[in-house]
């Protein structure tokens, strides 16, 4: 047993270094290969902002002949601090609440994440961003890639570390299922039979942003189409990123949390739900749903388990809340 | 990557680096009894400075502060929104102290502590001392700080305090005398430790001709002292902190990962909410101050505390270190009575000297203190940080006017003393060392018996002619080390 104000730093810690770690790789891919998918009229920046849930934000201070603007959408995705989607937020949160259970996590751990977010957020982190964009990415994917690292060789297996496992597992389902989403918001829901060229490079674009090329054609043996595509980001239980794998380590890691004997046992079940209608699933299942509906469901049910986590783990019992005052900042969001 | 460190070979033309440092006059210097002439325990380090030489030290000093900034050693600075983080100053060149010397402070420090322990359980007992008129009853009981809520209450083993930190000076002659003491939520052990660290990592060679005496000890001790009021094994003990932005909290984080939290009171036991329930806890070892500490005691507006802790150290069902109610043994303007404390309670003379004070609630004190002013400090008794005070001697007429204003209107509330020329230590500043005035704050502590941290923080006033140490006034700090005898 932890102190519940630990777990929840710990598994916020987690999700917000995921999302950086996701965004970086992203922006790395859209950077890189403009020149592979860049087709006329289909929008390439708007989309990204759309995957992180920044639309609203960007809508009312972008004016419309920015929106699709590689500048414009770099700025605002990276470093601007004023909405909590930015890679420049996603970083001060994680460090926010790596600082406040530093007791919790490991020294290395502390030292690389603090090294980061100083690098980040010096003159030659912004050097490095005006001159190598693509280095920029890279560098920040491969920090965070080394700060998990450092948690799987240097922390302590204690509750501490489930509920950082936790979050990591649930953020990568979430922002695979959301990648996959990008498709459908730069081409729209247009059901098509025959796939276009440009959208095979567009798919590929989608497995780079997943770190996924290389396995899916080991495993696709070569061919390459939507269908599989998918099929391998949501189901392949032998890939790290896809959902359905994520969904099993989220489940080995809420199992050893787990309050044996407590009255209510929601989180875990709901994670129990949407893993086996996952598993039960055909890629049939899913062009027939739909795949944005399909992404969306698995979107909202992992927000539902989180919601069930917070109450069950993090919130204080009902005697308690009563006192319970709302802190000074917010380092964690609802969903 | 190659790094050339140490290596560099003296090429004749060095010129030496305290050739050109002058003690400050009436001033006792840490390293030189007079220009060129080294006190006798600081013979060696004097040496192995000249040795590195100045662009060694320098190069060594930037990668001190990279250290610093990397490992997030710093402190937040409540006036920025975006609640910014500042490395605390760190000067590369250790105070030391001589073994002899340090047995006595250690002892004087000791039997301090033990007084002012005494002190309190009387004064929210049976108040005898008041009764026997060794301390006028208005001073303690009119104190700000003394808190008729936990009168008739004793806590555990009649433990107030468990952590002390002991503000002391060097006067002119050297001699160590006490300034101030702390024995509500004393802070800066933390640097203390991380300074140690650092300076091993940054001057490993210094260490190897002096025998040191080891900090690292400081966290599992206080663990010891802290749960020593509570029998068994495996008792649960919380550090309770008012938050992450508050400016300490990396040393809260640092103490309570060596030894969090959301606590609770049910029917007058405290709880600690975790993922699996509610537990137990029976000691606390807090950094928030009494007027915070339980909205239904002190301050209703309070947003840190725990409603109905001061029920629950009451019934005895949780200890808490320190101690609530503890700010009247170090009210600056109990502090006189502090030897006559001493000798109240133990029998004994003080082994340290303290500083004379006139407490202005005094006619004939005040009288003195508003015609000397120009020659005193005059302190306001409950604050800190180089707050509410005034340097006579640094200040203009105006300045010293106002402040005889405020002295006259609420007397009560300050004290004046001389003005001590504390001791200086040579201090790296942009152009090599120069002499810079410090304190120390050594850390005692008391469980079933007492510790002191062997050294403790030095403060350094990092301006030319300063007295003024503390860290929200620009002051920065030293590592400090306390000489073992010889090994062999």
């Amino acid at each position: 047993m932890i102190v519940s104000r630990v777990a929840e730093n710990a598994f916020w810690l987690a999700r917000y270094l995921e999302r950086v770690a996701s965004m970086s790789r992203m922006m790395y891919v859209n950077v890189n290969f403009v020149l592979d998918v860049n087709l006329e009229g289909v929008p390439r920046w708007m989309p990204m902002v759309m995957a992180v849930d920044a639309e609203k934000e960007f809508l009312a201070r972008t004016p419309e002949d920015k929106r699709d603007d590689a500048e414009t959408v770099q700025q605002f995705l990276c470093w601007d601090r004023d909405h909590p989607n930015s890679i420049a937020s996603d970083l001060y949160f994680a460090r926010e609440n790596a600082r406040t259970i530093r007791e919790t996590i490991s020294l290395e751990m502390w030292e690389s994440l603090n090294g980061l977010s100083l690098w980040f957020n010096s003159a030659d982190g912004r050097k490095l961003y005006q001159r190598e964009r693509f280095e920029f990415y890279q560098r920040l994917r491969d920090q965070c890639v080394m700060f998990q690292g450092f948690v799987l060789e240097t922390m302590l297996r204690s509750e501490a570390y489930h509920f950082m496992r936790l979050g990591t597992s649930l953020e990568r389902a979430v922002q695979t299922a959301r990648m996959l989403d990008l498709k459908h918001h730069a081409l729209g829901s247009a059901a098509r039979t025959a796939e276009w060229p440009r959208e095979i490079a567009q798919w590929q674009a989608i497995l780079r942003t997943c770190s996924a090329i290389e396995p899916y054609f080991k495993v696709a043996q070569g061919e390459l189409s939507g269908p599989r595509v998918v099929e391998f980001l949501l189901f392949e239980k032998k890939f790290p990123h896809s959902v359905i794998r994520s969904l099993e380590q989220a489940r080995k890691f809420l199992k050893q949390v787990r309050t044996r004997g407590s009255s209510t046992d929601r989180s875990f079940k709901a994670l129990e739900d949407l893993h086996r209608q996952l598993d039960a699933m055909s890629m049939e299942d899913v062009v027939q749903r739909g795949l944005h509906k399909a992404l969306m469901w698995i979107d909202s049910a992992i927000a539902g388990i989180c919601a069930a986590v917070q109450e069950e783990y993090f919130l204080a019992p009902p005697q308690v809340r009563r006192h319970r005052k709302s802190p000074q900042r917010k380092l964690s969001r609802t969903v | 990557m190659a790094k050339r460190v140490g290596v560099r070979k003296s090429e004749g033309t060095k010129e030496p680096i305290f050739a050109g440092y002058k003690p400050l006059a009436s001033t006792y210097d840490e390293y030189f009894a007079e220009a060129g002439k080294v006190q006798p325990h600081t013979g060696t380090i004097v040496q192995q400075l000249e040795n590195l030489g100045r662009d060694e030290i320098r190069e060594r000093m930037r990668l001190a502060h990279a250290s610093f900034l990397e490992g997030g050693i710093t402190f937040s600075v409540y006036s920025d929104a975006r609640g910014s983080e500042r490395v605390f100053p760190f000067d590369p060149l250790p105070r030391v102290i001589d073994p002899v010397e340090w047995k006595m402070v250690d002892q004087g420090l000791k039997q301090r502590v033990e007084a002012l322990n005494s002190f309190l359980g009387d004064i929210y007992g049976r108040q005898k001392i008041l009764k026997d008129k060794k301390i006028p009853a208005a001073i303690v009981l009119g104190s700000p700080v003394y808190r008729k809520e936990v009168k008739g209450i004793r806590p555990r083993k009649g433990n107030y305090i468990y952590v002390a930190g002991i503000d002391l000076i060097r006067d002119q002659q050297g001699t160590f005398r006490v300034l101030e003491d702390n024995v509500r939520v004393p802070s800066g052990v933390s640097y203390v430790l991380e300074n140690r660290i650092v300076m091993k990592k940054t001057f490993p060679r210094l260490f190897d001709r002096h025998n040191v005496a080891p900090v690292e000890e400081y966290p599992n001790r206080l663990r010891r002292a802290v749960t020593s009021a509570v029998p068994g094994r495996g008792t649960n003990l919380v550090v309770l902190t008012p938050g992450v932005f508050n400016s300490a909290y990396f040393e809260h984080s640092f103490l309570a990962r060596r030894m969090g939290c959301d606590l609770v009171v049910i029917k007058k036991r405290v709880y600690a909410k975790t993922t699996g329930g509610l537990q137990p806890v029976d000691c606390i070892y807090r950094r928030i101050d009494d007027d915070f500490i339980d909205p239904l005691a002190f301050r209703k507006d309070s947003m840190l505390g725990v409603p109905g802790l001061v029920e629950a150290y009451a019934r005895g069902n949780v200890v808490l270190a320190n101690g609530i109610g503890n700010g009247v043994a170090d009210d600056k303007a109990v502090y006189p009575f502090v030897p006559d404390i001493i000798r109240y309670y133990l029998g004994e003379e003080p082994i340290l000297e303290q500083v004379p004070t006139y407490i202005c609630e005094r006619k004939a004190d005040r009288k003195y203190t508003v015609e000397n002013i120009e020659k005193l400090v005059v302190k306001a008794v409950n604050e800190a940080g180089g707050y509410g005070m005034l340097v006579g001697p640094k200040a203009n007429k105006r300045q010293r006017s106002a402040f005889i204003r405020k002295v006259n209107a609420d007397p009560r509330n300050y004290i004046a003393q001389p003005l001590v020329e504390l001791s200086a230590s040579p201090t790296w500043m942009p152009r090599g060392p120069a002499p810079r005035r410090l304190d120390l704050r050594p850390f005692v502590l008391r469980g079933n018996d007492s510790w002191v941290l062997p050294g403790g923080l030095t403060r350094v006033a990092m301006v030319r002619g300063s007295y003024i140490v503390n860290s929200s006034q620009g002051g920065g700090s030293k590592d400090t080390w306390v000489l073992e005898r010889k090994k062999s």
